[in-house]
């Protein structure tokens, strides 16, 4: 018998050799060698092992994401842990936001009024005082959220999922955004109210840091 | 530190979740890109193809119900897309001309003289033979699997890999005639 060719040998690899193929290979040193060498082939690409994409490849992929908008950040309710609750709760909790962030807003932009005492009062006469109304309704904001959270934990609801790191990076640079824009209309009541809802979260949220609560990974 | 489930993350990424994205991105991108590069046989548009199959799996993931394993659906995925990118690469080739001859291999991540070998003769194998080769050697489909996914029979798979299996022991004894790199061992294929 004449030696078998490559195509048939690389066949055998897998495929069922027939009487004759085997009497040869079993007396031809040269198809033999060359079947092991298929064989050791075959074996050596299915071992062969993943790449690594090249350095950089996610931050485009990134891009082609957020920009065909298949990604997005995490919005005001998603930061909230409240992504995944009933609607009538999130009306809730953009309620309170509003009354919130307006109500601080308002007493920010006032020109002189209270004792300083928290969002309703009306007697701010000094910027100290507007200072100590905005903690106030910086503590009253936090204190509200932190209950909505622990109602909605004992309701059966989902905790909060974040990374605290990368969601008080977030916040910190919303932050800065929110200052930045009330640079450019101090007087505006939302854009003071949302600076210091802004800046109750994210100095709640370098609490959490600081506690290492929560690691989401 | 609590880690979350694949089934959280896949939840998370199909509301545009960028950080669940990033994780099944940091999970599957070595395998994604391996069969990515080894199908598109050049590393410029291996990163364009697996940039197409990430998009298209997150795109689609809304529609993945688990009925198979998230690594398979996303394989298969990776496999279509760098297909059907490839046949529209071949097409502009054809209009505009020859590709180039000698298309480098990224050396970052073959380290081993045997792996560098095998990639760089994959690389010049025929398109259709190396389809098969690949599918079929390295990535273990069936013979009916890449029948469906080229629209081929089975019989003609076969037909292919057994020529692309010969056709890449040849290239490998001429890469074994190359010049040798200093120190480097035998190849024994």
């Amino acid at each position: 018998m004449e030696h078998l060719t490559h195509e048939r040998l690389a066949a055998l690899v897998d495929e069922p050799s027939t009487a004759d193929e085997r009497t040869h290979l079993a007396t031809c040193e040269h198809c033999a060698a060359e079947l092991e060498g298929f064989r050791e082939q075959s074996a050596a690409l299915g071992a062969l092992p993943e790449l690594l994409p090249p350095q950089g490849d996610w931050k485009v992929l990134e891009a082609r994401l957020r920009s065909e908008g298949l990604i997005n950040d995490p919005g005001v309710f998603q930061r909230l842990g409240l992504a995944r609750t009933p609607a009538w709760m999130k009306a809730a909790a953009a309620v309170l936001l509003f009354l919130g962030g307006t109500g601080t807003g308002a007493v920010m932009a006032r020109p002189a009024a209270s004792d300083g005492a928290g969002l309703m009062a009306d007697r701010i006469v000094t910027v100290e005082d507007a200072a100590s109304a905005v903690r106030a309704a910086e503590q009253q904001y936090v204190s509200a959220v932190t209950e909505y959270r622990q109602l909605l934990a004992a309701d059966g609801g989902e905790g909060v999922d974040v990374d605290p790191i990368s969601r008080f990076a977030a916040l910190e640079h919303l932050v800065r955004v929110s200052q930045a824009a009330v640079r450019q209309a101090p007087g505006d009541p939302f854009l003071n109210g949302f600076l210091a809802s802004a800046m109750a979260e994210r100095d709640a949220a370098l609490r959490m840091v600081s506690s290492g609560q929560d690691n989401w990974f | 530190m609590s880690q979350p489930t694949e089934r959280a993350l896949i939840r998370l990424a199909a509301d545009g979740d960028a950080r669940a994205v990033r994780a099944l991105y940091d999970r599957y991108a070595p395998r994604v890109y391996a069969v990515v590069r080894r199908i598109a046989g050049d590393d410029d548009l291996a990163q364009d193809y697996a940039q197409e199959a990430w998009i298209r799996a997150i795109r689609a993931l809304p529609t993945f119900r688990g009925d198979s394993r998230f690594s398979t659906w996303l394989h298969r995925i990776a496999v279509n897309a760098a297909l059907q990118a490839l046949r529209k690469t071949e097409t502009r080739r054809k209009r505009e001309g020859p590709r180039p001859v000698d298309v480098p291999i990224a050396p970052a991540h073959r380290d081993s003289l045997l792996q560098k070998r095998l990639e760089r003769a994959l690389d010049g194998l025929p398109e259709g033979m190396r389809r098969v080769l690949i599918l079929h050697d390295v990535e273990g489909y069936t013979h009916e699997e890449i029948g469906d996914v080229l629209g081929v029979t089975a019989g003609t798979s076969k037909s292919q890999l057994f020529k692309a299996r010969s056709k890449m022991r040849a290239l490998l004894a001429d890469l074994d005639g190359a010049v040798q790199e200093p120190g480097a061992e035998a190849w024994s294929i």
